[in-house]
């Protein structure tokens, strides 16, 4: 049900939209089975997801002109929407990726403090 | 900057919702075969490899409505769906659809274009500067009972110099004067105002300048001001007035400035809109000399409170203020007086006449609304009871019960607002013809306007209304049980006896809301008929009267009708030419306050009755009006007692007066003609007493009043009375011909039959009374079309039960008789409840009856029956076409 995936995105969001934006820029276009297999990958499966919870960090960033999807045939010859970072993207990749440091910094000296 | 690129995206997906979707699923699937493509390629069938996409991709449906959650604002498209699915359901219904909608365009239409005088009359602040602080000043003798009778010059200076709380103070003295210029002489609106006027008004002029306290004389000022309407008539809107002089009552004054078209003076007038402002010290003539305390010349006073009081604050200062005056002045005072000043906001006392009338008006263009609406929610459990199975279907699907109430509110709120549409279209249209229906004496009528505000309010009503009848059909629709919901409108959506019973209830309530409107209504008529029915004490059939202004120069020198002998002979030989006129058979002449059914300013004097013994103590006052003789033959009025005045009644004889049958009653108890009556300084003798004429209005009640022979005394205004069979236009230019021969510089105006100045008098009274027949109508038929529904229904559901009975041999008159009693139950308990609510109700209108107690019988049984009468035979028709059903048709239905 609709109730439970946004519990789920809620914990993730943000970060999702930055691993996605992360991935599009160190991998180059990708579509969004592309994407999916990359995190599985790098997560090794640590980061278990339905590939489809990746649709609304995609929306996201595209309406908010960070990224841009564009048709196009894979190797295979199949159709597939690739997404891409634009330059308002790659802008916004750095403050993101600035601002996650800074609050993954801070939590890690919390959570430091307490032991 | 993201914000709003996010915003306007999801705006474009949300117009653009087919391309958004298409795309989507584009995108799913496009995913899903690569998904599937790496599943094969790992050795997989072509069905695991499908299967094993699915799973890994999550459920498709879910992820598409995250989707469209994150793409476009979901409850706008869930709107712009519902919206869609309306319009598209109730063009499949154009008749509910044109009924709904016109129905609610005359509930929406009445309550905004009444809202929109009342708005404009009574709510909007008057325009001027900090309008609250503007008040009227009266002085009333309570103890005569004569309330606004007018101040003196040192009143005046007293409230100007020691009350405290005003800012500034002006007399207002409206007045009639004649302008010169051209051929002849034109009898206009003058406002005799202190220097103060424009300045407390905080009015500025269109053009040049207005007059202030450095233009102050004891007597007028040259500087006048006049309206934009005068400019433009009597001026053809020169550019270069200022400075033009011009002869007003034979003195000559300069036109020093040109008031904006919007500016009205807020308070009464004579005729019409004050057209010329002149400025008095009202200590010089024409003003009398010399100045006496107690002779209340002047008929009030504007005035601007000091900022920071209140009304009430600066009252308990005047009271304080009367009774230091009181002490002071013990003769002009008389204890027996209890002489006051009063103060009262000036919106009040320009608006004040018209707020119950307009009020009531409100009030039951509310009721309207009301009854519209709860036909409308009649309305639409009917129609839902069609729709029972798509809503059970829908619920079964799994919508949720506030989504279909959502659904169902967004039709009803849709419909409101093509009704209001609808309205705010008509009233724009008409607006022009609607206002000429309006009473042209209600004043403030040039401010109203269909601006922001009604628009505004329409669009509200219209939303609030949609809610507030669609929400309880809505509620009960939604609380559909599919499983019982699809087995008993299984078949072919025929209503559950639940929501007949529901819409009974509706019925009824239609019927008491009718039952209140109506009972209003109905004492409005009982008012006007008792109105119609009074005896104006005179004869109109064949009655005309015509008003001539006699100047007051500046100059007493000047005045060539000072004298009452200068008075008489004007008036015997205009009398003497009109005698001749074609068709004219009597003709008698007074002064303007003996011109019956006009409502005249209250100009009640003070008098006292030498002859009886508590004279001393008791105050008594009376209104005044000045006749020549044959003025009650020509009027028709009766002469009860003694005699009336004639020819010889004269200043030289003796001084005599007669009073009208009020005042004998009231002050002349146990005594009869030849008393003696004391005012203005001399002694009267009482020759006759007449019957009482209707001088105010025919529904204002008669005020004892006192006749003086004109010949005896001044007066600055004549009327002349005609009775014949000349009809009036042509009178007209034949009375303005004679006087005009008689002396060029005395105006001639008001010419009209005494037919139309009945009419006149009643126009109020008949503008309330058809708006709230109209109102009454439209209550009474949505009420029977109401009543009609449902016992259609009821009729149809039980042709089987009726034809069985009929075929076990009951008559066709007992079946008509079960089949009706369901309407009957229905409107009688309406019918009740109406009756309770309106008796409450109407005690509120009793300031608007005439003749009428708030709990008339007449009204209070006729109005049921009516109702009862309509509603049984709604009820019937259905009733009547059970008893005509074929047994084998209904039987085989």
């Amino acid at each position: 049900m609709p109730s439970e995936g946004k519990s789920r995105i809620q914990v993730l969001q943000g970060t999702l939209d930055l691993i996605v934006l992360r991935t599009l820029h160190s991998l180059g276009p990708l579509h969004a089975y592309g994407i999916a297999a990359r995190l599985e990958q790098v997560s090794e499966d640590l980061l278990k997801l339905n590939q489809g919870t990746l649709y609304p960090a995609l929306v996201r960033l595209e309406q908010q002109g960070w990224i841009k999807g564009k048709w196009d045939k894979t190797e295979n010859g199949r159709e597939a929407k690739y997404y891409a970072v634009t330059k308002a993207g790659l802008k916004a990749l750095g403050e993101e990726t600035q601002r996650w440091r800074q609050l993954s910094g801070l939590v890690e000296k919390l959570l430091g403090e307490g032991s | 900057m993201r914000h709003c690129r996010r915003l306007f995206a999801k705006l474009k997906n949300l117009f653009g919702r087919g391309r958004a979707e298409r795309e989507m699923s584009r995108e799913v699937s496009a995913h899903l075969t690569l998904l599937e493509d790496e599943f094969a390629r790992r050795g997989m069938s072509a069905e695991e490899a499908r299967m094993e996409a699915r799973r890994a991709y999550g459920g498709v449906e879910q992820v598409k409505q995250l989707h469209r959650e994150e793409r476009s604002i979901l409850w706008l498209e869930q709107t712009f769906a519902d919206l869609r699915f309306a319009a598209r359901s109730l063009l499949k219904s154009p008749g509910f659809a044109a009924v709904a909608v016109l129905t609610l365009a005359l509930g929406i239409g009445a309550n905004i274009a009444i809202f929109s005088v009342v708005d404009a009359v009574l709510l909007r602040p008057l325009p001027f500067q900090d309008p609250q602080r503007l008040v009227r000043v009266f002085d009333d003798l309570n103890g005569a009972g004569a309330k606004d009778v007018g101040m003196s010059e040192p009143e005046l200076e007293d409230l100007r110099d020691r009350a405290g709380v005003f800012e500034d103070i002006s007399v207002i003295f409206p007045a009639s004067t004649a302008l010169s210029g051209g051929d002849h002489a034109e009898r206009i609106e003058m406002l005799g105002t202190g220097f103060d006027y424009f300045r407390i008004l905080g009015a500025q002029p269109a053009l040049g300048r207005v007059y202030g306290p450095r233009d102050a004389v004891p007597g007028f000022t040259e500087s006048v001001v006049i309206s934009d309407g005068l400019w433009k008539r009597q001026f053809g809107g020169d550019p270069h007035i200022l400075g033009r002089r011009i002869r007003v009552d034979e003195d000559g004054y300069t036109i020093v400035g040109v008031m904006p078209p919007d500016f009205r003076h807020p308070g009464q007038t004579l005729e019409r809109d004050v057209e010329l402002w002149a400025a008095a010290g009202f200590k010089a003539s024409p003003f009398p000399l010399p100045i006496v305390r107690s002779a209340r010349l002047l008929p009030g006073a504007l005035a601007r409170l000091k900022p920071g009081l209140t009304i009430q604050q600066a009252q308990q200062h005047l009271d304080a203020l009367a009774a230091q005056l009181a002490q002071t002045y013990p003769k002009d005072y008389p204890a027996a007086s209890r002489w006051s000043l009063r103060l009262e906001p000036v919106e009040r006392s320009f608006t004040g006449s018209v707020r119950p009338t307009l009020l009531l008006l409100l009030t039951a263009v509310g009721f309207v609304l009301l009854i519209v609406s709860v036909n409308m929610a009649s309305l639409l459990v009917a129609r839902s009871s069609a729709r029972m199975r798509e809503l059970a279907i829908r619920q079964a699907l799994g919508a949720s019960r506030a989504r279909l109430v959502r659904q169902l509110l967004t039709e009803s709120v849709l419909v409101s607002l093509a009704g209001g549409l609808a309205a705010m279209l008509v009233l724009a249209l008409t607006k022009e013809s609607l206002l000429a229906l309006m009473p042209a004496d209600l004043p403030r009528l040039t401010e109203v306007h269909f601006d922001a505000r009604v628009v505004g309010l329409a669009c509200l009503l219209s939303v609030v209304i949609g809610i507030l009848f669609g929400m309880t059909p809505a509620l009960h629709a939604s609380g559909a049980d599919p499983n019982r919901d699809l087995k008993e409108g299984g078949r072919s959506g025929i209503p559950s006896a639940r929501q007949n019973r529901f819409r009974s209830a509706l019925v009824a309530t239609e019927i008491a809301l009718s039952v209140v409107l109506l009972s209003g209504a109905g004492l409005l008529v009982h008012s006007f008929w008792n109105a119609l029915r009074v005896n104006p004490g005179f004869d109109p059939n064949r009655l005309m009267v015509a008003r001539i202004w006699i100047p007051v120069p500046n100059n007493p020198a000047m005045n060539r009708y000072q004298t009452a002998s200068q008075i008489a002979a004007l008036s015997r030989e205009i009398l003497r030419q009109a005698r001749n006129l074609p068709g004219i058979e009597e003709v008698s002449v007074g002064t303007a306050n003996s011109v019956p059914l006009v409502n005249n300013f209250n100009n009640r004097l003070a008098f006292s009755l030498p002859d009886q013994p508590d004279s001393a103590q008791k105050q008594r006052s009376a209104e005044f009006a000045a006749i020549g003789p044959d003025f009650f033959q020509v009027l028709r009025t009766p002469v009860l007692r003694g005699h009336s005045f004639t020819e010889a009644d004269t200043e030289k004889v003796k001084k005599v007066v007669v009073v009208n049958a009020s005042f004998a009653k009231q002050y002349l108890i146990g005594r009869d003609v030849g008393q003696r009556m004391n005012f203005g300084g001399a002694d009267w003798e009482i020759v006759g007493v007449v019957g009482d004429v209707r001088h105010d209005g025919l529904d204002s009640p008669v005020t004892p009043r006192v006749y003086r022979p004109l010949y005896q005394g001044p007066a600055n205004e004549l009327a002349v009375f005609l009775r014949g069979s000349a009809d009036s236009s042509g009178l007209r230019q034949a009375v303005t011909r004679i006087v005009r021969g008689v002396d060029a510089d005395l105006p001639v105006y008001g010419v009209r039959t005494m037919p139309e100045m009945m009419a006149a008098s009643l126009a109020r009274r008949k503008f309330s009374l058809s708006l709230m027949a109209a109102f009454g109508a439209l209550a009474l038929f949505l009420a029977s079309i109401g009543i009609y529904g449902v016992m259609a229904y009821a009729v149809s559901q039980r042709a089987q039960e009726f034809c069985i009975r009929m075929a076990l041999g009951a008559q066709p008159r007992d079946v008509l008789l079960l089949a009706l009693r369901p309407g009957a139950v229905l409107t009688f308990t309406g019918v009740a409840l109406g009756l309770i609510a309106a008796q409450g109700a109407t005690h509120l209108m009793t300031s608007l009856l005439f003749g009428v107690s708030p709990a008339d019988p007449i009204t209070f049984v006729g109005v049921p029956a009516t109702l009862a009468f309509v509603a049984l035979l709604a009820c019937w028709i259905p009733a009547r076409r059970a008893v005509r059903i074929p047994p084998v048709a209904a039987l085989r239905s």
